[in-house]
């Protein structure tokens, strides 16, 4: 068998060299994505083994809030899509019963009309997630989506072989500069679990739900619990935030 | 642009993964016809070095260049002779009737209808293996996309022939990514324990974390989990030591 490269790969990897020769530092993948299916905006998340959901770059603004969305609270179609399932046609203006009811409303105010997304995986190797959206809605041609399935699995081998590069222990940096690592998230669970005194993880549930009680992403809750705005007490169970009315 | 641009180790992994068995000629015929239509070309051509360090013809996409190559290789001189030598690139080269360069060479290329070549070395981690000689009927110019493409081409072949497998096992290195990204994890959180704990801030949370693995020959992400999971006390890491103002 010999490997042949298609006439869309090509164009896929040209893409990829295009926006890496203008000089995008990060998500040169998710840029692709976007262009290559023809929707509004497209973002990648790293999620591998049983791993939390690690932004991997996006191609716009609104894409970014999109992910952000999901990463409080925790449903969606990345969540989806890394549990190995496809979502490829969400229209989320459908009058049924939507698909994920905290994250349909929000994702409709940030300017989504429908979303897709596709699983990144090698095999049975599941890595993350590639999700698109568009400001209008529809589905996905024939064509579309099979170049999403396609761009999917151009991103599971980059992020492989961009991690080649470390010795195994570290992410490499190769891996760093291509992804948006958010880590603050995971500063602020450290700090709220000695606040809360519970451990880490349950720590982590908590600052998502007070982010979404406030109408927050997890990660500007994060940055205002690090720089001591927002803190939780723990004898009276009641949060303390500044400037903010006490909840 | 360095070899490990993103998109030429996607290909490498792609091809990696996806080259099973193969017939070098065949894989090599093939790059040379995907070149000539990737950028617009008009022949492209393959050569190898043997393990003696001799250059070889191995595939073309064209009868004349396939007498071009053994032409290089018969008066050892040319811009394939060059590219694997001095295992560089030769981008958007005019030829001319009279070449200092390549004064044999060139004229023969001109004969057959070529007025411009780019040669691209085939390498892996510094191994060069051979070039891939691109012709054009008439002088134009490969851009730095279009270059880059030809090379991420090269490198498929490249690794298609060294057939470079065990580096780039998938199972292993989702192993190593998912084993690396949660031990980065473990040490945020580690770092905002230690910050809330002694009201300090992440970067002197990240000190203490560091100082105390060194002084005890302990690896960073042990003494983090130790944190997490309770099991080391923020206030009983060492502190680093103030530095000695000279």
């Amino acid at each position: 068998m010999v490997f042949v490269p298609s006439d869309r790969l090509i164009d896929i990897f040209a893409l990829m060299a295009r926006h890496e020769r203008q000089g995008a530092k990060e998500g040169s993948l998710s840029l692709a994505a976007a262009e290559i299916t023809n929707v509004t905006g497209a973002g990648i998340v790293l999620s591998p083994g049983d791993s939390q959901m690690t932004n991997f770059g996006t191609s716009n603004d609104v894409a970014t809030e999109l992910l952000e969305l999901e990463m409080t609270l925790r449903e969606g179609p990345y969540v989806d899509a890394c549990a190995g399932e496809v979502a490829e046609d969400v229209d989320l203006l459908s009058s049924s019963k939507p698909r994920w009811i905290l994250y349909t409303p929000s994702a409709i105010d940030i300017g989504a009309r429908a979303v897709f997304s596709f699983p990144v995986r090698i095999g049975s190797i599941r890595l993350g997630a590639l999700g698109l959206y568009r400001d209008e809605p529809g589905e996905l041609t024939y064509e579309q989506s099979s170049d999403a399935f396609l761009m999917a699995s151009v991103v599971a081998r980059a992020m492989l072989a961009l991690q080649s590069g470390s010795s195994g222990e570290d992410l490499s940096e190769e891996l760093e500069r291509e992804a948006t690592f958010d880590f603050t998230i995971h500063q602020a669970a450290g700090m709220l679990s000695v606040q809360a005194r519970m451990n880490v993880g349950d720590a982590l549930v908590l600052l998502r739900t007070h982010a979404f009680a406030t109408s927050r992403s997890i990660s500007a809750m994060a940055a205002r619990i690090i720089n001591r705005e927002t803190a939780y007490d723990e004898k009276s169970g009641t949060w303390y935030d500044e400037g903010d009315i006490a909840i | 642009m360095t070899r490990e641009s993103l998109v030429v180790s996607t290909l490498v992994e792609l091809a990696d993964n996806l080259v099973d068995n193969f017939d070098v000629i065949d894989v090599l015929t093939f790059l040379c016809d995907r070149c000539v239509q990737a950028v617009d070309m008009d022949a492209a051509g393959v050569m190898l070095e043997s393990p003696g360090g001799e250059l070889q013809y191995i595939a073309s996409s064209s009868d004349s260049m396939r007498v071009l190559e053994l032409f290089q290789i018969q008066t050892d001189e040319g811009p394939c002779i060059d590219s694997v030598r001095g295992s560089k690139a030769i981008i958007n080269r005019e030829l001319r009737e009279s070449d200092n360069r390549w004064p044999r060479f060139s004229p023969k290329a001109m004969e057959l209808g070529f007025q411009s070549v780019h040669c691209l070395p085939m390498r892996l981690r510094g191994k060069s293996i051979g070039a891939l000689n691109l012709f054009r009927a008439d002088v134009g110019y490969l851009s730095d996309e279009d270059v880059l493409v030809v090379q991420g081409l090269a490198d498929v072949a490249t690794i298609a022939i060294l057939q470079h497998r065990s580096s780039l096992d998938a199972s292993t290195l989702n192993g190593q990514l998912s084993q690396a990204l949660n031990s980065r994890i473990i040490i945020e959180q580690a770092k905002g324990i230690i910050a809330e704990s002694l009201k300090c801030d992440m970067d002197q949370a990240f000190a203490r974390l560091r100082t105390h693995a060194r002084n005890h020959n302990l690896g960073l992400t042990d003494v983090a989990r130790g944190v997490v999971a309770g099991s080391i006390r923020s206030a009983d890491l060492d502190a680093p030591r103030a530095r000695i103002v000279k």
